[in-house]
């Protein structure tokens, strides 16, 4: 689809005169944000491991232009909050019911902010004027993704504080995701529904916001900001998925910000290694993208603990029925973490940070069917890198971790 | 009884066919193909499916292009460029190849010259296929409204305001016509002044496109069923709850229908009672919509997939054609597919 003409020239069409480019060029030395040192319900992640991990390279980073000063920018205003609500009507039989999931954003969005009302709660994040992104993870469908059901919530909530239909950009990397999980056809009238990259067109990014590393060697070493985020959108809310995945242990808010908003990712893993740590806290990291994100709700409705992002096998899959809802996705993917981790423990899963070379496997359908074995060394380090960025909260004895049960 | 559009039998001019949505060759079989004729690339992501006339294959492409390829030589004959990406699979009537696009322009494009003939808008992304009946183009937008267009000047007619948005193709019949919409609801609307005759809601949006048997509409809902509605009054005649929701569109041969699910499943029902004759699991996902040859079943999921149309045991499968939404060209001789990763290809 083509932007609006308003939206252009909200822009500022992609670069501003007069910046200096080495004022918004940064180094992210992995020693800096290594995850040696990490809080998991008591757990010293070195214990899982007998292989030694390499060692993350520098990575550049070149910003986007800077929102003016904003507290609404990760962690945003509530950090170390998490507020989970959970309704077991709230997906049956793999439906996913719109009412109660109406009540469920309502209550959370009251309880993460103390406003009496939920229009209150949703205006203490969006104004009239901006124009919203509402970051989808349609990665996985149509077995687990960002419900429609939940997204046609949060447009409603994000009307209820004045904006109109047409400043609301449902949006994620592939299309051809977003057509497999329908969100073209069930979302209302007017929204705009955004696919930043055809899979062989990559003219959605800004050649100018960028993060640069050489992992495996390859030729093409920077992953660009998508122009969408860099530029047109005001503010974003985030809607993950609770996944385990083969690389970086869970996705979550960071992941589904940081590996949807930039282009040329995937070049972070190469089996058996993955150095999506620290990368994923460092793309969240850059601006414009870290001021405009305000609000988290991630979907629990369904919760992948083994073959994640992709699988379609409805065995890993457990229909759990339960929001989080949160400004801080350090604190929020940490819950996830650690939600996925017990999960797996209790299914007799190895934990998420087990490097044992026996579990590793080429063989994708050996990978999707077998929960013991996997494609790369998990790095949920990730999470914890993110908050040394100052994303957030990754020590769970200093989250505030709310828990409401509706039914 | 829903009168039937007349078949056209040696072209493949719409959607799944023709307009009738059997989406078949009749008695002719597609054989097994056993190597790639030529390919094409189009340079970007094919999400709709060919159509063909008097051997020129006609492609829309992500990158706004309406390609017409010369089916004997593989060679491109004309491009046309529209102002947006194009997710509509064109159809043809007379001289002209008609299609939608994301800017919701609709066009007409001479179908020798590709030069345009008319062009007309709906105020969102038009990702249906135009169907023409009597001289007059329907087709649904995003913006959640039905048009009816003069064939020969794209002057409008008629505009239906509907309560979702719109991406299910229309079934087309001398006084009603057939849709699902965004909102859950298939909708039976007057061809001649796009009022609703009656509307009947399922559980959950809708992006699947109707076909008709006899006097039933079916027609997938994302609520997981597989509906078969009285097509005089909307009612549940019956209902088949698959594994997930549905987006791929029927194909109706005799008394069978068959349709994707996005549980991985393909499903044949003997369309008077709905009983399952039977099932087969083809891939992880199932969007696209089946063709139907004398005896096999043709789909695009992963690859391109033949299935025995009485027991759905497998026939072939070729590796090419990952699409989400596109359907196969069969012609007897050779089968035209184009993919997600922007090729066209001609498989004998």
């Amino acid at each position: 689809m083509k932007w609006p003409e308003a939206w252009r020239s909200l822009s500022g069409i992609f670069h501003s005169p007069g910046v200096n480019l080495m004022d918004r060029r940064t180094f992210v030395k992995a020693s800096c944000v290594g995850s040696a040192s990490l809080f998991l319900d008591g757990l010293d992640p070195k214990a899982f491991g007998d292989v030694t991990l390499p060692e993350a390279p520098p990575i550049e980073v070149v910003h986007g232009l800077r929102p003016a000063k904003s507290p609404l920018g990760m962690p945003g205003l509530f950090p170390g909050r998490v507020v989970e609500v959970a309704d077991s009507k709230s997906i049956v039989r793999n439906r996913v019911s719109q009412p109660v999931v109406r009540d469920m954003i309502e209550r959370g969005m009251k309880e993460l902010t103390g406003e009496p009302s939920a229009p209150a709660a949703w205006a203490k994040f969006i104004e009239p004027s901006d124009i919203v992104g509402i970051k989808i993870n349609p990665s996985g469908a149509p077995a687990c993704c960002s419900s429609p059901e939940i997204v046609r919530e949060i447009i409603n909530g994000v009307q209820s504080a004045g904006v109109p239909a047409s400043n609301i950009v449902v949006y994620d990397r592939y299309e051809y995701e977003i057509d497999v999980g329908s969100y073209q056809a069930l979302l209302p009238p007017g929204v705009h529904v955004v696919g930043i990259q055809d899979e062989l067109v990559d003219s959605g990014y800004d050649p100018n916001v960028y993060c640069q590393a050489t992992f495996f060697g390859e030729w093409e070493n920077r992953s660009y900001m998508a122009r969408i985020v860099a530029h047109g959108l005001t503010k974003i809310i985030n809607v993950p998925t609770m996944k385990d995945h083969s690389a970086s242990g869970v996705t979550g808010c960071l992941k589904n910000l940081g590996y949807g908003t930039f282009d040329n990712v995937a070049r972070s893993h190469r089996s058996p290694f993955s150095f999506t740590d620290p990368l994923i806290g460092v793309m969240c990291s850059v601006e414009p993208l870290r001021s405009k994100a305000v609000l988290h709700i991630m979907d629990g409705m369904r919760q992948v603990w083994h073959g994640g992002p992709l699988t379609q096998v409805q065995e890993f899959i457990h229909q759990a029925g339960i929001l989080y809802f949160g400004t801080d996705p350090v604190a929020m993917d940490t819950v996830e973490l650690d939600v996925i981790e017990k999960k797996r423990r209790d299914e007799g899963a190895p934990s998420l940070w087990e490097h044992s070379a026996e579990s590793i496997t080429n063989n994708g359908m050996e990978f999707y069917h077998d929960p013991k074995k996997n494609l790369f060394y998990r790095r949920p380090g990730h999470i914890a890198s993110a908050g040394k960025l100052g994303l957030g909260v990754a020590d769970l004895s200093r989250i505030d971790h709310g828990q409401i049960r509706l039914g | 009884m829903t009168s039937e559009p007349a078949r056209v039998d040696t072209d493949w001019p719409a959607l799944l066919h023709d307009n009738s949505r059997t989406g078949g060759l009749g008695i002719r079989a597609a054989k097994a193909p056993d190597h790639v004729r030529w390919h094409v690339r189009m340079g970007s992501s094919v999400r709709s499916a060919p159509v063909l006339r008097s051997g020129v294959l006609y492609v829309t492409s992500m990158a706004g292009n309406l390609h017409a390829i010369d089916v004997e030589k593989g060679r491109q004959v004309w491009q046309f460029q529209a102002a947006d990406h194009i997710h509509s699979t064109p159809s043809l009537s007379g001289n002209k190849v008609l299609f939608g696009c994301d800017s919701g322009k609709v066009y007409a494009v001479n179908c020798d010259s590709g030069k345009p003939v008319w062009e007309t808008a709906a105020a969102a992304e038009v990702w249906t296929s135009p169907v023409v009946r009597n001289g007059v183009v329907f087709f649904g937008g995003a913006d959640a409204r039905m048009y009816a267009v003069d064939v020969d000047t794209g002057r409008k007619r008629w505009t239906q305001e509907l309560g979702g948005r719109v991406y299910s193709t229309a079934w087309v019949g001398d006084k009603h016509l057939y849709l699902g919409g965004g909102d859950g609801k298939v909708y039976c609307l007057d061809v001649s002044s796009g009022k609703t005759v009656w509307s009947t809601t399922t559980g959950n949006g809708i992006d699947s496109s109707p076909a008709v048997a006899g006097d039933m509409i079916l027609i997938g809902s994302e609520d997981f069923f597989f509906y078969a509605l009285d097509a005089e009054t909307g009612a549940v005649r019956w209902k088949y709850e698959t594994g997930l929701g549905i987006s791929s569109s029927p194909a109706v041969w005799e008394d069978l229908a068959v349709v994707g699910s996005k549980d991985g499943f393909l499903y044949a029902f003997e369309v008077p009672g709905g009983r399952l004759r039977w099932k087969m699991q083809i891939s992880d996902v199932v969007t696209a919509p089946p063709v139907i040859a004398s005896g096999l079943i043709c789909i695009q999921a992963g690859g391109t997939q033949a299935f025995d149309i009485a027991t759905g045991s497998v026939a072939w499968r070729a590796g090419l054609g990952g699409a989400v939404q596109s359907a196969p060209v069969l012609t007897g001789d050779a089968i035209y597919v184009a993919s997600n990763d922007g090729e066209v290809y001609a498989l004998e």
